[in-house]
This record gives C-alpha cells, structure tokens and sequence, in this order.
C-alpha cells in the first residue's frame, strides 16, 4: 500500500517554545487518519506543516510522495484543506466565495458545488456574513471536498455542525474513501472519528503517544452491559452473569421482583449473548463501547504503574 | 481557469469602498474649486492671507493660493484629496496580507494552488489599480470643473500632478501593504502607512519654514512630489519615478517577506 502522508522527527519551534517534539507517522494512501488530541497538543500545528503554511524546525514531511516545501501549488491543488479555525468574510455569496476557491485549486466536476451544498443543506445565494458558524463551516468543507483533491487534511471538521449534517459529513468521508482518496483528519474527542477512522493517533503535548486501529480498540474496549430480568432471584442472576470470561464490575441496581443488573464487558461478547439468550429479560441495554476510555487504560495506567 | 484570480477577488469584491473613496473625492473637488473665483482669486482673500503669519501659510502651502492651478494644488491635491486618497490607500495596504493574515482568511487562500509571491503580486495590482482610478476620477473632475472654476490649469500640468498624486498615496499604501506582510499584523501595517503619509507632510511643512531643517525636505515624500507645485509648474518627472519605484521596491519586499516566513503562527 502506497503512503499518502510521512512524518519523521517532525518539530516545530515559534520562538522558545517548542510545540512539537518529534512527530512520526504515515497515513497509507485510500485509509482514514484521525488524529486526537487536546487543544495545544499540536493538531493544527502538524496539519499547517503539510500545506507548507508554516515550515517545520526539523524533520521531514512526505505528502503525496512530495516535500510540501518544494511541491507548491501544484501539490495543493491535489489538496483539500479545511482550517481549524475558519475564518470566512466579504461581502459576497457563498456561490461567489467557492467560485474563488474554485480558481485557485485543482478542477472541480459541474454541478459537484451544488450537490455538496445540498447534502449539507447550505444555501448558496446568501451572503456569507450573514452566515451562521455552522454553514460557515459547511461553506469550509464544501471547499475542501469539491475538486476531489486526492487528499483531505480536515482539522476538527464536525465543530459547529448539527448531529444530522455530522452524520451526512460522516458519509461524505466514507464514500471519498470509496473512490481512494485519503483523510486526514484531526479532533479533541475520539468518539467524533470512531465511526470513520481506520486509525487513530492520539497526539499529546507535541507527540504521538499511541498509534491504533480502530478495529482493534473496539476489540478492546470495554462495552456497559444492563438487563433487567424477572423469574430468577438477584444473587442467581449476578452468579450467571460473573461466570461469563470477560465481565467485571457487576452491580445490582434493583432486586425488588425483578433484578436489574450492570456490569462492564471487554472483549468477545459472544458469551455474553449466550447467557443472556437463557435468562426471561425485559430490558437490555448494550452500550457502544467508549473507545476513549479504552485509550485512556491502555495508555494511562501503565505510566501510573510506573511511577 | 480564470487569470489572475486573486487580483480579481481583491478589485471587484472591494468595489463599494472604492466607489465610497470616489464619491468622497468628488465631494471634496465640488465643495472646493467652485469657491475658486469668489475666494482665490480676490484681492480681499489675498489680503487675508498676507495677514496671516508667513509660518502658517508656508505650512498649509498657501502662500500660492490667489492662482487657481494654486489655490488647487493647495487645497485639492495638498490637502484634502491627499488625506482622502491616503487613508484608502493605506487601508486597502494593510488589509491586503497583513489584515487577511489577521483575520485567518490568508491561511485558506495559501492552502490552495496560489504561490505566496503571487498573492503579494495580485493584491497590489489590485492596490494599485485602485489607487489609480481614484486619481483618475479626480483628474477628470478636476479638468471638468477648470473652466466653470476659472481655474485656469493647462492639461499636462494636471496630468503630471495627478501621477504624482497616485505615486504619493500609492507610497503610504504599499508602506502599509510591507509591513502587513512582514508582521501578519493589520495595525502595524496601518501605522506604517500612516507614518509615510504624516512624517512626509509634517516634514515639508516644518522644512520650509527655515534653512536650518530645509533637509527634512529631502526625506519627505509629500515634498518629493509637491515641492515645486506641480498642477502650477508641470511633474518632477525625476520625484514621481522615485515615488513609484520605492512602492515597487516595498512590493518586492513583501513577497520576499511572506515567503519566507510561517503564515498565521
């Protein structure tokens, strides 16, 4: 698989303060990249190293196969680029305003501005200071999705949207995947690029701590388990559910006729399930699993332990 | 693919400020050179200013204003049209990269397949169009008004003042348009700017009053251009040339600047 994106050793000094430290990775080319960090870990910082809007302290940055440096606009052109923080002004419509955009960046396919504008329900012909921050910011990914640029560097692209357009902006990556093109996009919270990424790098205080996929946090987190069952005493049901590899944490909510029962369950749920199957439930709740916390265990514990 | 975008974005989606700087200059050129013949030219105005002390006639350049070439170098070109045609300039300068950059709109437009020499290039062509039709409109209202005002101003003359009038805002502008790019900061840009325009006209008018500072002359701009009354006298063709060659060199400079530094850090 060809890389899209390469870091290696990558910091950056703004005076005395050095905000990244050595940043390494790769994004394989036709994959989702999500990078999650608080603010000031150094999101922004790293994705404006890619578009050559600021000039790295040391190390070296591959962007589709080029030194952004030495790729100009040649380079950005195969480039979609939406800001962190979006600033969009004038005294014109957002017709007008992607119009411009439109010139200075790679071709774009007749009637893709109106199609995007659609999905994400933005309205064109207003002026874009009488813009909310929310279509402000779709009027941003609108720009930065409609030449199909073979990569998209998105930082925090979902802030300010509402959970419908979030949902058409998810689908959005999706189906840009589908065709190859490669995402690279940034957030503080992880559960915001869950449903998307294929990998995760989680980015703290100018480095990476952790490269995961996705798939095998998921493998790892720990899901919330609740049922509420009838026809089994509450101290049978906690023995049945203990007994299943896997689960920890078991409470009893409610134990007055019916047991109502929560617990935690990390890995295979299959088991879970089967036990489940022979109990009389009423209700049961299997939550998704919080992959930040997964995270937080995997890395956070073992420095405790260390200390 | 259209040319020059940049240019375009920066002239046509600024044409209401500068159709409100016309329609500014215009006020001033018709409240001004109607008055010509009832207050220039009479003796009584003539009078009034012999008795008004010499310092103060020097400073205000109106120690030429019984004739009507300088009664609207004096007023028009030395005074409020240079103040007006300043302060746009210098604004449009200031906001052209370092107003951009500020506001975080610069760091979209360099994201896309724009190289930063080209962004400084196109936004002072637009800066500098601009500039030049606002002296335009001035010159041709101007040489409307000559006969009705009785102004009595010969055609190359005006011609040569105005070229000095656009080189002399153009001056302050691209000032303020360097230093936006080399800071990334408007304000900083708008000082510059302004610096330009107020050191060159408090300059000429302190130099003239005596020899002992009549160098402060040779380092103001306003007195480059105006020193020799050009809409009375004809241009220092030599003066309007280091006008505009020190904006062009102020032009360069930016776009060395900008591409060499991190934008919006």
């Amino acid at each position: 698989m060809a890389t899209a994106i390469s870091a290696k050793s990558l910091t950056k000094e703004f005076g005395r303060r050095e905000v990244l430290h050595g940043v390494d990775f790769e994004v394989e080319a036709g994959s989702v990249f999500g990078v999650i960090g608080p603010n000031g870990a150094g999101k922004t910082t790293t994705m404006r190293c890619l578009l050559d809007i600021i000039r790295p302290t040391s190390g070296t940055i591959r962007v589709l196969g080029t030194d952004p440096r030495a790729g100009g606009p040649e380079l950005r052109r195969r480039i979609g680029y939406l800001p962190g923080e979006l600033f969009l002004a004038g005294r014109v419509t957002g017709r007008t305003l992607l119009a411009h955009y439109e010139a200075i960046s790679g071709p774009v396919p007749p009637g893709r501005v109106d199609q995007l504008a659609e999905r994400l329900g933005l309205d064109l012909t207003r002026h874009i200071r009488k813009l909310s921050k929310g279509n402000k910011q779709k009027l941003g990914l609108v720009q930065a999705f409609m030449h199909q640029p073979e990569l998209l560097v998105l930082d925090e692209p979902t802030s300010g949207l509402d959970p419908l357009v979030q949902q058409e902006f998810h689908a959005m990556v999706r189906e840009a995947k589908h065709r190859g093109q490669t995402i690279f996009l940034s957030s503080h919270v992880l559960s915001e690029v869950q449903q998307t990424a294929d990998t995760v790098a989680i980015l703290r205080d100018g480095r990476i701590i952790a490269v995961e996929s996705v798939n095998g946090l998921r493998e790892g987190a720990v899901r919330r388990v609740r049922f509420t069952t009838s026809g089994i005493a509450a101290h049978d049901a906690v023995a049945l559910l203990s007994g299943v590899p896997g689960v920890g944490h078991v409470e009893v909510l409610e134990s007055d006729g019916t047991a109502t029962l929560s617990a935690t369950i990390g890995g295979d749920i299959q088991p879970l399930v089967r036990m489940l199957a022979s109990l009389r439930l009423t209700d049961l709740v299997l939550e998704e699993p919080d992959l930040e916390e997964a995270v937080l265990t995997m890395y956070a514990t073992p420095q405790e332990e260390a200390r | 693919m259209t040319a020059l975008p940049l240019f375009r974005r920066a002239f046509f989606d600024t044409w209401r400020s500068t159709l409100g700087w016309a329609l500014g200059l215009a006020a001033a050129i018709f409240l001004y050179l109607p008055l010509y013949p009832s207050i220039g030219g009479s003796a009584q105005m003539q009078d009034m200013i012999d008795a008004l002390p010499p310092e103060m006639t020097k400073a205000l350049n109106y120690d030429q204003i019984a004739t009507g070439p300088g009664y609207t170098q004096a007023t028009l070109f030395g005074l409020l049209g240079f103040l007006l045609m300043t302060i746009a300039s210098v604004s449009w300068g200031a906001a052209a990269v370092g107003g951009d950059e500020e506001s975080g709109q610069l760091e979209l437009t360099l994201a896309h397949g724009v190289r930063r020499v080209q962004v400084v290039l196109e936004r002072a062509l637009a800066l500098l169009l601009r500039v030049v039709l606002l002296a335009a409109v001035v010159c041709v209202l101007v040489w409307l008004l000559n006969g009705p005002a009785q102004l009595g101003i010969e055609l190359g003359n005006l011609l040569g003042a105005t070229v000095l009038f656009a080189g002399l805002a153009l001056l302050s502008g691209t000032a303020a348009l360097c230093v936006g790019a080399v800071s990334g900061r408007r304000t900083y840009g708008l000082a510059a700017g302004a610096a330009v325009a107020v050191l060159g006209y408090v300059f000429n008018a302190v130099g003239r009053q005596t020899k002992d500072v009549e160098w402060l002359l040779d380092v103001s701009p306003y007195h480059w251009a105006y020193g020799n009354s050009p809409v009375a006298n004809g241009a220092d063709w030599p003066a309007a040339g280091w006008l505009w060659a020190i904006s062009a060199a102020l032009v360069v400079l930016a776009a060395v600047a900008l591409e060499r530094r991190d934008v919006g850090a």
